[in-house]
This record gives C-alpha cells, sequence and structure tokens, in this order.
C-alpha cells in the first residue's frame, strides 16, 4: 500500500480530477484504512471547488426555476432517460450489427493474414530447398567429373574386426589432392559419436568426420589432400562427435594400404 | 419545516428532509454559481442549462448522502454540478471543438481572475473577492494546470500535450497548486 505522503500527492491530484485509473486504485486502497487521509482528501476535494467559487455568477433563466422547482425538471431528466430507454433496442441492434460485421472482417482479414503468412513460410522453404538442391548438384557434378576423371585412383579398404562386413573405396585424385570416399555397410554410430576418417603418413592425419545412418552407407570429399605418395593407408575409427586430432583408439572400421 | 433563506445557514439538510422551501432557497442561492461553471465547462447555455437542471435533480434525490462533516453544502453542490457538467462534455465530444478555442478560453479565465477592483466589487460578495484574490495569488503556471484539468477534464497527460510541458511538470505544478487552495480553504471555512 501507498504512503501517507504518496497518498495525499494523489488526494491533490484526484481532487482536481487528474489522477490516473491506477492512482485513483491505490488511492482508493490507501484511504480504505487511513482516517487522517481521508480528511486531507475531504480537503483537498472543498478546496479545489474554490475554482468554481471565484466565477462570477451567472442567473439562469427565469423558466428554469420553475422547471426545477416543480418538480418538471424530474420529470424531464426521467423523460430524457426514458427516451433513451425506447432508443436503446435500435443503438443495441445497430451495435451488435456493427460488432458482428466488424468481427466477420477482422476474422477474414485475421485468415487471410495467416494464409499469406503461410504461403510466404511455404515459399521461402521453398527457395531453401532449391538452393541445397542445386549446391548438391554442383557437388555432384564435381563428384562425377572427379570419378571420371582419367588420373584418378582407386583405394579399397575393407572392414576390421570391429565392422567386418564394411567397406569402402576411395577415389583419388592426386593432381588436385582431393578424393571421394564411399563408406559401405558401417553400423549406425551414437549420437555422442562420429565416424572419423584418418589418412595415415608419418602419423595419422584427420581426413574429416561424418555420420552413418540406418543405410550404412556415407560418402565425403576429401580436399587439400597430402601428396599421394605420402599416403600410406587409411582408417576410420570411432571418436568422440566432432573429431579429435588423433586417434584415441586403434579400433578400426574399415583400413586399406595406398599402393600409389 | 421550512428553511431559512439566511445566506449562512445550511439548507442541504432540510432538503434531506424533503423541505421543498429549503430546496427552492438552494436553488436561489447557489443557481447562479452553478450555471456559471457549467458554461465555463460545456461553452453553452442550452447544455448548462439541461446539465443544471439535471444537477438539481441528483441535489434533491440524494440530499441525504451530504455529509457536513466533509465539507460545505456549496462545495458539494458544486461537486456534483461539475461532474454531470464534464460527463456531458465527455458525452458529447465537445471537447474536440474547445480544444481551438482553448488558449482563448484560458486568456479569458485568466482575466477574471484577476484581483478584483472598481465597478467588479459592487457585484461580487465579499467571499468570492477572497477567492479571487487567491486564485490570483497561485502562479499562473499552476493555476492553468488545474484549470485545464477541472474545466475541461483533462488528464495529465492531455494537459501535458496541450501545454507541451512534461508529464512530471504538470503533474507537480496540479500538485502545488492544490497545496495552495488548501492552505487558503482555511479562510473560507
Amino acid at each position: 500500500m501507498i504512503a501517507h505522503d504518496e497518498a495525499q500527492e494523489i488526494a491533490a491530484l484526484d481532487a482536481v480530477g487528474a489522477a490516473s485509473a491506477e492512482e485513483e486504485r491505490d488511492l482508493g486502497e490507501h484511504l480504505a484504512a487511513c482516517a487522517e487521509c481521508r480528511r486531507v482528501r475531504d480537503e483537498y476535494a472543498e478546496a479545489v471547488t474554490l475554482l468554481a467559487r471565484g466565477l462570477t455568477p451567472v442567473p439562469p433563466p427565469a423558466e428554469l426555476r420553475e422547471l426545477v422547482v416543480s418538480g418538471e425538471a424530474a420529470d424531464n431528466v426521467v423523460d430524457a432517460r426514458r427516451r433513451f430507454g425506447s432508443s436503446k433496442w435500435w443503438l443495441a441492434t445497430a451495435a451488435t450489427i456493427f460488432l458482428a460485421l466488424w468481427g466477420w472482417r477482422e476474422l477474414t482479414m485475421r485468415v487471410e493474414r495467416e494464409k499469406y503468412a503461410t504461403q510466404e513460410a511455404e515459399i521461402r522453404r521453398l527457395a531453401e530447398d532449391n538452393l541445397r538442391l542445386s549446391q548438391n548438384n554442383e557437388k555432384l557434378s564435381a563428384e562425377m567429373a572427379s570419378l571420371a576423371s582419367a588420373g584418378t585412383r582407386t583405394i579399397s579398404l575393407s572392414g576390421q574386426q570391429a565392422a567386418p562386413s564394411a567397406s569402402a573405396r576411395v577415389f583419388l585424385e592426386p593432381e588436385r589432392r582431393r578424393a571421394i570416399v564411399f563408406f559401405y555397410n558401417l553400423p549406425a554410430n551414437a549420437k555422442d559419436k562420429s565416424y572419423q576418417l584418418w589418412i595415415i603418413t608419418a602419423k595419422p592425419q584427420s581426413a574429416g568426420v561424418f555420420d552413418v545412418t540406418g543405410s550404412g552407407n556415407a560418402t565425403i570429399t576429401i580436399e587439400n589432400l597430402p601428396v599421394a605418395t605420402e599416403i600410406k593407408a587409411l582408417a576410420v575409427t570411432l571418436e568422440p562427435r566432432g573429431g579429435v586430432a588423433q586417434p584415441t583408439n586403434s579400433n578400426f572400421f574399415v583400413m586399406g594400404s595406398s599402393s600409389l | 419545516m421550512s428553511a431559512s433563506v439566511d445566506s449562512s445557514a445550511a439548507l442541504i439538510p432540510a432538503v434531506a428532509q424533503g423541505d421543498m422551501a429549503a430546496f427552492e432557497a438552494a436553488y436561489d442561492r447557489y443557481s447562479g454559481t452553478l450555471y456559471a461553471l457549467l458554461l465555463r465547462i460545456l461553452g453553452n447555455a442550452e447544455d448548462a442549462q439541461e446539465v443544471l437542471q439535471e444537477a438539481f435533480v441528483k441535489v434533491w434525490t440524494t440530499a441525504r448522502m451530504f455529509d457536513a462533516a466533509r465539507g460545505s453544502e456549496v462545495a458539494w453542490l458544486i461537486s456534483i454540478a461539475r461532474s454531470k457538467g464534464i460527463d456531458k462534455l465527455r458525452s458529447r465530444k465537445i471537447r474536440s471543438d474547445r480544444e481551438n478555442d482553448a488558449g482563448r478560453e484560458i486568456s479569458i479565465h485568466s482575466a477574471f481572475v484577476d484581483k478584483t477592483t472598481g465597478a467588479d466589487v459592487a457585484i461580487l460578495s465579499q467571499e468570492r473577492i477572497a477567492v479571487r484574490n487567491a486564485l490570483a495569488e497561485l502562479p499562473e503556471a499552476q493555476r492553468i494546470a488545474l484549470e485545464l484539468a477541472y474545466f475541461e477534464g483533462l488528464s495529465q497527460s492531455e494537459i501535458s500535450e496541450r501545454l507541451h510541458e512534461p508529464l512530471g511538470t504538470v503533474k507537480t505544478r496540479m500538485q502545488l497548486g492544490m497545496k495552495k487552495l488548501r492552505e487558503r480553504l482555511q479562510a473560507f471555512r
């Protein structure tokens, strides 16, 4: 609850009709439990009427007095309210129709806006798919060109104890120091693991990491290979996800020697 | 029972008892002030007369709610009339029309709350002169902010926009102005 000082400051504004709704609420809560601030509020309410009491009185028309003191004014007010009441159903009907039309229009616009947003999202998704397919197409074209190159050499990797039925085939372009490797029948790796291909030269160098899903197959492209004659062998291990700098184990899944 | 028309006698308690003479006396005593107030708020006689009737109907029907311990009867009547006037102002959306004339109205009002001199004295009661002098002692910026709220029913933010002053400044001016009015009030009780 607000303090007395704050309550009295709000009471000053409230008296002149300038307190906000929130201030009025806070003031009401305070006044309910504070007789002293209620007294101050009453004084402010009295004080603000000085603004009106400074006006020069203007006698209203004489006939108005008769209306008021004879009770006709009350009748007029009642009649006015009755007239308003009798016209209320028109207002209510008009308001209902207006609200219904407005609501229908808003609903229609909202549906159209949602439809438009959905279509826009679909267009964006298709554009992204198109871009991805174009990139795949370029990649496949490059791989096809690599495979068809006259200088391409092939290295076969065979399954080891960890995956006897697995195999891999390496298509290597020595001149471009690039290779494409196709893996077959490897077991699917766990989510926290990655397969990692090693090129064995003087010591193992990582040639990339890859995942294998249910099909057991995977393909990777290797760029910037070591000079072909330095490649002694290629092997695959299972490592922590994302790969490591050096193999953490010698449990090879596929492995093969280079005869280049 | 018939109420005294002595200008110092309280009338509303008698009105609360259904005393028609007291009601007529209250009308005679206060209608000029209330009508001036309603003219000030509404800006036209037709609306002011309509609301004045409604205000006195309310006085008649709610007189028993008047509590002399909380304030004077003139303040109670003014509060009723002002409330109804502002309701009318808002309901008829007169405000937008009046905004165009705001500067003029402020200057008009500022002129008539200046300290009273000369011929005015003859038509003003001693209390009114004292009230005007008290109002004239308010700094103009405070008085204008209070008048915009009281006579035009403007909110703090509307006054801030109208005067091109920060909201906090407007709020402070109104609070200071009200404190001064409250201090002056003691002389009229």
